[in-house]
């Protein structure tokens, strides 16, 4: 189930780009409403099968607090619910609230969707010539997030077999966390210095040009991903400029516009963020056809 | 378990300011502001509420407030009208009842206790701060003078005038001599 991911990293790295810019600087809700399926799709056909209930556990609070905070700071709009301390708490502004949270949750899920795709080797094959110290330096700040929590689960297991803060309470399993922080902190220090220490002894900043080996052949298959990829972009832009995917929640909800443009618009980025799905689920089933085959 | 004791007290304790500090009220007990009827001996105040200004920059307007509900075609949102006026009554006070009672929309922000020391009036009638421009923005006057201070630390005199406008200028189109105005 890695169809997207074995494209070739230009290919990917655009698609991504078109997506998230859509979802951040396009605010309309049935663009967010696609973004956020599109994405959700995406993350559950490719990510691991245990991890689903706990991201659920993540997004779904994240996105009701979200969609909660907007109403109690912002008061515009002509449907009062209530008032709280002298200020209206607006459906208009409740509705935002849930359309920001719809945008916020939906650019999460590609970006973590992007994480999962743009491995380090991608990066350092797309940026190295451009930018040789920006890319081995964001390849290196991404792998320390995984460094950094298998260290951090390792501290804590130490701690918990020396016997500290071993209770089931509440008030000793946040005291555990914040011993174990208070030790990652010094030990992400140390790292950074023996990192650095480590790529000076492998020769790296000593000015000879370094050659690298990528195995990354744009083929026929990813020109069509991205020509249709950018197609599909395009018209997306173009709607947005005729100025039909423009949507004002205040004061007044504006109408989800129907015109040609804007159901262009609708149908473009629908396609747009359910490619990688349909790629996903494409590779399923040539695989489950191909095994009954055997 | 006995560990999470203080933890819980201190849950319930910031809750408990949390709500104590919450004023919940339905729509209708907010509009239901009971305003005094004028007796010869009661204390007046006129109050009015324009924003003539806006008509002169439509252009700037924000698109979704293009319309004759949230901005009127003569540019007046509440005439000048008496209200009694009761001891110790601030601008924000005579404003809060006066559109309470007339069902205006209106957002403040802060309280006298703020670091401003005084209420800042967002919007009234859905036409906020840069509502119609960069400039844009609700000021007061009293008898014809824009006071260098916040509504909510004006406190009133029998007989006064206010008259909340609307600037796209920075106070400079109503008149506001310390901003650059011509005057009255």
């Amino acid at each position: 189930m890695r169809a997207f991911a074995k494209l070739h990293p230009a290919v990917n790295l655009v698609y991504f780009l078109c997506v998230l810019s859509v979802c951040m600087f396009v605010p309309h809700p049935v663009l967010e409403a696609e973004a956020l399926v599109g994405g959700a799709l995406f993350c559950a056909a490719t990510g691991k099968r245990g991890n689903i209930k706990g991201e659920l556990l993540f997004y779904i609070p994240m996105f009701f607090i979200a969609a909660a905070v907007n109403p109690l700071f912002s008061h515009n709009g002509v449907t009062p619910l209530f008032f709280l301390n002298g200020n209206p708490v607006t459906l208009e502004a409740l509705l935002y609230g849930v359309s920001m949270a719809a945008a916020l949750v939906g650019a999460l899920l590609w970006c973590k969707a992007y994480s999962g795709v743009m491995t380090s080797d991608k990066h350092l094959y797309l940026f190295g010539r451009l930018w040789p110290k920006l890319s081995l330096v964001l390849s290196s700040a991404l792998r320390f997030i995984p460094v950094f929590l298998r260290q951090s689960r390792r501290v804590g297991r130490a701690q918990k077999a020396m016997g500290l803060y071993s209770g089931k309470s509440l008030t000793d399993r946040i005291k555990n966390k914040g011993r174990v922080l208070s030790s990652m902190v010094l030990w992400s220090l140390e790292n950074a210095v023996e990192v650095s220490a480590a790529m000076r002894a492998r020769g790296y900043g000593c000015g000879r040009k370094r050659t690298s080996f990528s195995l990354f052949r744009m083929r026929a298959g990813d020109k069509v991903w991205l020509s249709l990829c950018l197609a599909l972009y395009a018209a997306v832009l173009a709607a947005a400029l005729t100025g039909d995917l423009n949507f004002s929640f205040y004061p007044k909800i504006g109408e989800i516009s129907l015109s040609a443009a804007a159901l262009l618009g609708y149908a473009a980025f629908g396609a747009l963020s359910l490619l990688p799905f349909a790629a996903e689920i494409k590779e399923a089933v040539q695989w489950r056809y191909c095994v009954s085959k055997i | 378990m006995k560990k999470d004791i203080p933890l819980f007290l201190g849950i319930i304790l910031i809750v408990a300011v949390l709500v104590n500090g919450t004023h919940i009220q339905s729509v209708d007990e907010y509009y239901l502001t009971h305003i005094d009827d004028i007796t010869p001996e009661s204390k007046t105040v006129t109050l009015s509420i324009r924003c003539d200004t806006v008509l002169e920059n439509y252009g700037d307007l924000d698109p979704a407030l293009k319309s004759d509900g949230f901005v009127p075609p003569d540019g007046v949102i509440l005439p000048p009208t008496e209200y009694v006026l009761r001891e110790g009554d601030t601008v924000f006070d005579v404003l809060d009842r006066a559109v309470r009672y007339n069902k205006i929309q209106m957002e403040y922000q802060g309280s006298s206790e703020s670091p401003f020391g005084s209420v800042y009036i967002q919007g009234i009638h859905w036409l906020y701060e840069f509502s119609c421009g960069p400039l844009s923005g609700w000021m007061y006057r009293v008898d014809g003078e824009f006071p260098h201070y916040g509504c909510s630390r004006y406190v009133l005199h029998d007989g006064q005038v206010i008259e909340w406008v609307y600037t796209c200028e920075l106070g400079q189109d109503v008149g506001a001599e310390w901003m650059g105005g011509q005057g009255k």
